[in-house]
């Protein structure tokens, strides 16, 4: 697959501005700053980057508990999503969301979901829409290890086959559900096994590197656009921190910890980028710098912007 | 007392050409069923002991587990003791520990890229390989039950040398003076810069091909040295084959339900010992179907072809000089 140094240097981009806003995130939440729960996605930027970067703003996805970095590779706002995690009048939700509710419909992003396997029924109404329309665009759900064990992943991928629907599910197999470890709640260890039930093909690549999984979804998705009907990838990968922010994660073996560090996907694609002579270590540095300078703006944006009035307590809540 | 191996790969058959040609998902169950007929007929010919290699699936322990009390096994079945990655590098040591404990035969279920690793461990100890992959020209497709007969047969010395064990080739990769890697059936160098998903299916990226064997019933990147200039996996020779824009058109089988129309340069055969340049860097290089090793600019690199590749069990072959000593006919019950 010919891949331009644009292209190169966007992966590293978007895996950065993840990173960036995760790690700003942890600290943020140490401080005490930040109102809600947060389940953070370093470690697993390679997916939802090279997933993302084959998808157009008419396309759709579908997000997890674990949303930041999918939100952030199809083109979320920064600041509007860390005035979001700060509860903040002017945040995706107006504050009322938090972390798990972050939407942006103009950009195919159908929402962060709090549930668990819940975005894979919304995924396939998408991409039933998209094939009612006679439109070409794809839905991308993504969800993770243990959301194949409900009930949700059976009915949507046995419902995308038989209407041959254009969409593709991308299980993130960091694993762990919650602190649970994957032999522990199921008896197989590759869910693309599961494909097979529906009669639809299934694969696994290694979720942490960025170049395997922008492949793997390129051909998915263009086979879904073509009309050829819905496809499970599999990505290997780990999250780097607990379940949530706060939890010490006491359930992870330090030494398989340690392995999975060392596969981290950004210095993976660093070492190769200059290797390649695509970037110098100064310019990758660059790329680093900038992030984190797009972070803090959000940051001020949200620090800066107002809470949500006590008037609005009722408008767009059910309750009522 | 007689001992076999089993190195099932629990990774085999799960790669992109599940979405860019036709091969099917292999799952892990059905490798189960493989397993629990291979040790059957192997507890039929007498064996009495099997070491595995562990894997994060638990194959034999559950191809094991699932036999039924009337056909319960005689038989010990033992993991080998290595630390399990999950990575290529369980298959390597599971074959290196069992050479260590100088098995008598090494089962494997995989593909070609499976059976590459075992053979860099297993020494001059037969392999028995069942496929399970995608594209499998040394790995056979055969029934479990056919091949744990075979394995025994072999593993108990009913049957030895040749046409019941057959040499094979390998292509030794050299990277700036050192042996870095091999390959059983082919080397493919690609105009590419990363492994990524590892397969290859792409012919537009393929510039130059080294293979052991091809012939024109084979499936995978070999079958184009199979459609252009046949070579069994017996004979004392290679093939190397140059891609090129307006080359002469040659049509393969180069991966399940993918025919495919490649331009050839030129071809001509290689022989044992021979040495052949790659003429592309940076590229990316393909050992029996797996993108493995990133070649740098500077990288001198070159492939060679040698005959000291794994002593493989030809089924057939064995099976028939089995009976022919008698290893089917029992004594009268009396």
């Amino acid at each position: 697959m010919e891949l331009t140094k644009e292209k190169l240097l966007g992966f590293y981009e978007t895996m950065m501005t993840i990173r960036a806003f995760e790690s700003k995130a942890v600290a943020l939440f140490a401080e005490n700053k930040l109102p809600g729960f947060v389940h953070l996605y370093l470690g697993e930027e390679a997916v939802a980057t090279g997933v993302c970067a084959n998808l157009g703003t008419k396309d759709y996805i579908t997000s997890t508990h674990r949303g930041h970095g999918h939100l952030i590779a199809k083109g979320g706002k920064v600041d509007l999503m860390m005035a979001e995690l700060f509860g903040k009048a002017t945040g995706y939700c107006k504050g009322k969301g938090g972390s798990m509710h972050i939407a942006d419909v103009d950009l195919g992003i159908l929402g962060a979901n709090g549930i668990v396997g819940a975005g894979l029924p919304i995924a396939v109404g998408a991409a039933f829409a998209s094939k009612y329309r006679k439109s070409d665009a794809v839905a991308v759900c993504f969800f993770g290890d243990a959301a194949s064990n409900r009930g949700t992943f059976h009915e949507s991928l046995n419902m995308a086959s038989i209407w041959n629907l254009p969409v593709v599910f991308v299980c993130e197999n960091n694993m762990y559900g919650i602190s649970l470890c994957q032999r522990d709640h199921m008896n197989i260890c590759d869910i693309s096994d599961r494909a097979s039930s529906y009669g639809i093909p299934g694969i696994t690549v290694d979720g942490n590197d960025v170049i395997a999984v922008f492949e793997a979804a390129s051909e998915a998705i263009k086979r879904a656009r073509r009309g050829d009907g819905p496809s499970l990838i599999e990505c290997k990968t780990w999250r780097q921190r607990g379940h949530f922010e706060g939890d010490p994660a006491i359930y992870k073996d330090p030494a398989e910890q340690q392995s999975w560090l060392e596969k981290d996907p950004l210095p993976r694609l660093a070492k190769r980028l200059i290797e390649l002579k695509y970037a110098t270590q100064t310019e990758l540095d660059q790329i680093q710098a900038s992030a984190a300078e797009q972070i803090e703006a959000a940051v001020k944006y949200a620090e800066s912007s107002p809470l949500p009035a006590l008037t609005d307590v009722l408008t767009d809540v059910y309750a009522g | 007392m007689a001992l076999v191996g089993i190195i099932a790969n629990p990774a085999s058959g799960k790669d992109i050409r599940r979405l860019v040609a036709y091969g099917a998902v292999f799952d892990n169950l059905e490798k189960v069923n493989i397993v629990r007929r291979v040790l059957l007929s192997l507890a039929s010919t007498g064996i009495r002991e099997v070491v595995f290699m562990p894997d994060y699936y638990g194959i034999v322990p559950k191809a094991a587990e699932g036999i039924s009390e009337k056909h319960r096994l005689q038989m010990e079945v033992s993991p080998a003791d290595i630390c399990i990655t999950g990575t290529q590098r369980d298959t390597l040591q599971a074959s290196l520990l069992m050479a260590s404990l100088g098995v008598d035969c090494i089962i494997t279920l995989g593909g070609d890229g499976t059976n590459r690793l075992v053979a860099k461990g297993c020494g001059t100890i037969p392999i028995l390989p069942i496929s399970t992959g995608t594209n499998n020209v040394f790995s056979v497709m055969v029934e479990g039950t056919i091949a744990g007969l075979a394995g025994g047969v072999v593993a108990k010395g009913t049957v030895s040398g040749f046409p019941a064990v057959q040499p094979s080739k390998r292509l030794i990769v050299y990277k700036n003076g050192e042996a870095i890697d091999s390959a059983l059936i082919d080397v493919v160098i690609l105009k590419d810069e990363f492994i990524g998903s590892r397969a290859v299916w792409d012919v537009e990226r393929i510039v130059q091909v080294l293979v052991t064997q091809g012939e024109p019933h084979n499936i995978g990147i070999s079958s184009i040295a199979g459609n252009l200039q046949p070579v069994s996996a017996q004979e004392n020779c290679g093939l190397t084959i140059d891609f090129a824009s307006n080359g002469t058109l040659v049509r393969a089988p180069i991966a399940p339900g993918l025919i495919e129309v490649v331009q050839v340069n030129s071809y001509r055969r290689i022989m044992i010992g021979e040495r052949v340049a790659i003429r592309e860097a940076p590229c990316v290089i393909a050992l029996d179907g797996e993108r493995e090793i990133e070649v740098q600019e500077k990288d001198n690199v070159f492939v060679q072809l040698a005959f000291d590749g794994p002593q493989v069990v030809n089924i057939r072959s064995a099976l028939h000089e089995a009976v022919g000593k008698g290893y089917s006919r029992l004594p009268p019950a009396e």
